[in-house]
């Protein structure tokens, strides 16, 4: 039986949605944490908006945040759910980068003029140096969100404070693993994190010390609208590319995953591209600078020079 | 003999605050005498901005704050159809405030369960693990089988703020930072079955407010009577209104207007005014108004103790957020305090979840959005309301690029420090005769602050180009 090649990219892509959802998906979560005690996290926030924190509270595909905070992880540290302030606040924080052994988790970028003052964790406390001091002793690093992989939007020109991401703050160190987005998937962290726990290791991590099962694959190359006629317009079924879609330089697997899912296991209810509008590219180092203007609306679409 | 009390950093907000208080005994009494609000983290978006291609603004201002990303979609779509002359058509306009609404609802939930409730819950025995110790625990506080009850809804609330993201996305693409919001409109077409499944999530929602999070609201406001007199502030209140009812733009569901010195009155934004006498900026950057705004560093500037600007209208303090909307719109008129703001923050919840059941109704499937071209130069002014309070994109276009780009958000009309007459902004004002019963456990200062639902990411956003920032240290 014939059938077209957009009948057959069709079928693939959703078998293959099928299958590496649940590859990189149900990671046995069950096993993974009844296994062991629960993993320290440190969570600093740096020069960041909050999104990559609001997006976790969304997490659902492999767990939901009330399971995660009460149940699988000892966040010992997280300024925007924690209950103490102030001194209290920092004392947890100190107390726990004392005993070590734990996964640090840094959103936001690392502002290196003024002395790092552009952004105080609390007095005394620049996020330059902090996030310094808090990787020394963790066993992991995981910089989530642009900001703290690349430096991201605070890091666009003329970057008037110096951000910089944390491996370029840390050096080249094995402990890193970078979970981009602007902001972050919740999978992309909660899945990081769980195969860390599962296996006793970083994932495979591509050259930008990203986990390969989430940022393995270009949007473009499991887009469902890559057989269709590049369109002209915002807001149609066709092809983006020519107002301005990255997909095909951008790295990561919305297409298949979507966003804000409702059900544990199960993909989103919408992304960027299924709601009409180009890939902005907000996973890749070159974010914002590199991916500017994010759309062309007038009347030429952008020739193809990817 | 009076101390400093410092709360460095203040948890449960968005974004990098330390509050510091000068504290003295009065009738037997800690008492706060003056405060200072100082926010702690600067990226520069104005700069940034500068050069970018104008569509980009409504994309890259969302970045500004993930918890109210869609508000700063609003404005700078607002601000680019003004400077654009595009008008979005009816669709786009509703979908525009579903997003918006479904986000306001993501906040206000947040708010109340997440950032401000364990001000006022003793969950020892209940949660006993971090995050939720260490953490001040007072007589005051609920126990028992009400605090049990308090910590079940919070696990709930947390699974209800993502249903309302959920449903954002439906039409949004994805939240937090929607990728759909464009002048012209929205990319998201509408069909049915968008509307059936937005519909459906809520009214799940809509019962929740109705009967969990407004009778918990009313438990707080019964068992604290006294916070209906603490923490009142300036008393003058501002809202630029926003979801806009039809596409005039003076229909909307909460009115534009302000409460100055008793009065209701119009607001006219010629004037508002940034002073910065005690802000890190050059005396060249202040007394302006935000169209022709300036912002120049002066990190050694004698007095100066913030990186936020002062804005006042006519020269006064105004408080921004969901009470002065409320107030404004005659919706609630009870008071200024720390529980009139959260009441009025879950009744706006409610009545802002209400309206959008209709408006789901008064969309029609098909598209949302008419293409508006760039021009290479133009003005616009795009006003709207975050979560948190007024917020306002001023922007300009020249040669095809963002020649100039301010941002007065909401979080810098409440945390303001003093302006060039020495008048206190609205949360060191509401803190001002808070009294401490024991200052080890400052809880009374955090149920003040905590009322604003200050969001510091959004309250900074100024550029420093030229190096040094200083540290203010309080000595006593």
């Amino acid at each position: 039986m014939r059938i077209t090649r957009r009948d057959y990219l069709r079928a693939s892509t959703a078998a293959g949605v099928a299958l590496s959802l649940k590859a990189s998906g149900m990671l046995d979560i069950e096993k993974a944490w009844a296994a062991g005690t629960k993993p320290v996290v440190l969570w600093l926030q740096a020069q960041g908006c909050t999104g990559c924190s609001v997006s976790f509270l969304n997490s659902i595909y492999y767990a939901t945040v009330d399971t995660l905070l009460t149940q699988t992880l000892d966040v010992q540290y997280h300024t925007t759910v924690m209950a103490a302030a102030g001194q209290m606040a920092v004392n947890a924080a100190n107390a726990a980068r004392n005993r070590g052994n734990y996964i640090l988790v840094v959103n936001g970028a690392i502002p290196t003029g003024a002395a790092g003052k552009y952004c105080m964790l609390w007095p005394g406390m620049t996020a330059l140096d902090g996030v310094k001091a808090f990787a020394a002793n963790a066993s992991t690093i995981i910089a989530v969100g642009t900001c703290a992989a690349f430096g991201g939007i605070p890091g666009g020109a003329p970057n008037p404070t110096g951000a910089k991401s944390v491996g370029s703050i840390l050096g080249t160190t094995s402990k890193l693993i970078n979970v981009p987005g602007c902001p972050a998937h919740p999978d992309w962290l909660v899945g990081t994190v769980s195969y860390i726990m599962q296996n006793g290791k970083l994932p495979v991590l591509d050259s930008q010390r990203r986990p390969t099962t989430y940022y393995g694959s270009t949007v473009h190359s499991h887009c469902p609208r890559r057989e269709s006629e590049t369109g002209s317009y915002i807001g149609g079924s066709n092809c983006l590319y020519g107002m301005g879609c990255k997909g095909p330089r951008t790295h990561c697997d919305c297409p298949s995953r979507k966003w804000n899912s409702g059900t544990a296991g199960q993909a989103g209810v919408n992304w960027c591209v299924e709601s009409c509008t180009p890939c902005h590219g907000c996973t890749e180092p070159t974010f914002p600078d590199g991916m500017d203007p994010f759309l062309t609306v007038n009347n030429t679409p952008r020739a193809y020079d990817d | 003999m009076s101390s400093v009390l410092g709360i460095a950093p203040v948890t449960r907000i968005e974004g990098h605050l330390d509050v510091f208080m000068t504290i003295d005994l009065v009738n037997g009494v800690q008492t706060v005498l003056d405060a200072r609000t100082k926010g702690q983290m600067f990226r520069g978006f104005e700069q940034i901005l500068q050069g970018h291609q104008p569509l980009d603004a409504v994309h890259l201002t969302q970045r500004i704050c993930g918890v109210c990303p869609i508000s700063h979609g609003m404005a700078s779509s607002l601000a680019l159809e003004q400077a654009l002359g595009g008008v979005p058509p009816s669709n786009g306009r509703i979908v525009r405030n579903l997003i918006l609404g479904a986000n306001f609802i993501q906040s206000h939930i947040l708010h109340f369960y997440h950032l401000a409730a364990l001000d006022y819950i003793d969950t020892t025995g209940i949660l006993d693990i971090a995050p939720w110790v260490p953490r001040y625990t007072t007589p005051d506080m609920v126990k028992g089988a009400a605090a049990s009850t308090f910590v079940q809804h919070y696990v709930q609330a947390l699974a209800m703020r993502r249903k309302a993201h959920q449903m954002g996305a439906i039409f949004g693409g994805k939240l937090p930072c929607s990728p759909v919001f464009i002048p012209g409109g929205a990319s998201q077409p509408v069909t049915s079955a968008k509307v059936t499944s937005f519909r459906t999530i809520l009214t799940e929602l809509r019962s929740f407010i109705n009967n969990i999070m407004l009778p918990d609201v009313q438990t707080v406001a019964t068992l604290y009577p006294q916070y209906y007199n603490i923490g009142r502030g300036p008393g003058n209140l501002l809202a630029y209104g926003v979801f806009d009812l039809d596409n005039s733009g003076t229909n909307k569901l909460l009115k534009r207007g302000r409460l100055t010195k008793g009065a209701l009155g119009v607001v006219d934004t010629t004037q508002i005014k940034e002073y910065v006498k005690y802000s890190w900026y050059t005396p060249a950057s202040g007394n302006l108004n935000p169209a022709n705004g300036v912002t120049q560093a002066s990190a050694d500037k004698v007095d100066a103790y913030s990186w936020i600007k002062a804005p006042r209208y006519q020269g006064a303090v105004h408080e921004v957020g969901p009470l002065a909307r409320m107030w404004v719109n005659g919706d609630y008129r009870k008071g200024i305090s720390v529980i009139d703001r959260l009441m009025a923050r879950a009744l706006e919840a409610r009545k802002v979840a209400d309206a959008m059941d209709g408006w789901l109704s008064q969309l029609s499937a098909g598209g949302s959005y008419t293409r508006t071209l760039v021009k290479a130069s133009g003005m616009g002014v795009g006003l709207t309301e975050a979560p948190r309070g007024a917020l306002g994109h001023w922007l300009q276009i020249s040669n095809s690029v963002i020649s100039r780009y301010q941002i007065v958000t909401p979080t810098e009309w409440n945390a303001s420090p003093m302006d060039d007459n020495k008048i206190h902004g609205a949360l060191e004002q509401a803190l001002k005769g808070v009294k401490i019963a024991d200052p080890a456990k400052p809880i009374e200062a955090l149920r003040v602050i905590h009322s604003f639902d200050p969001c510091l990411s959004c309250a900074v956003h100024m550029a420093t180009p030229d190096g040094d920032t200083r540290q203010f240290v309080v000595t006593p």
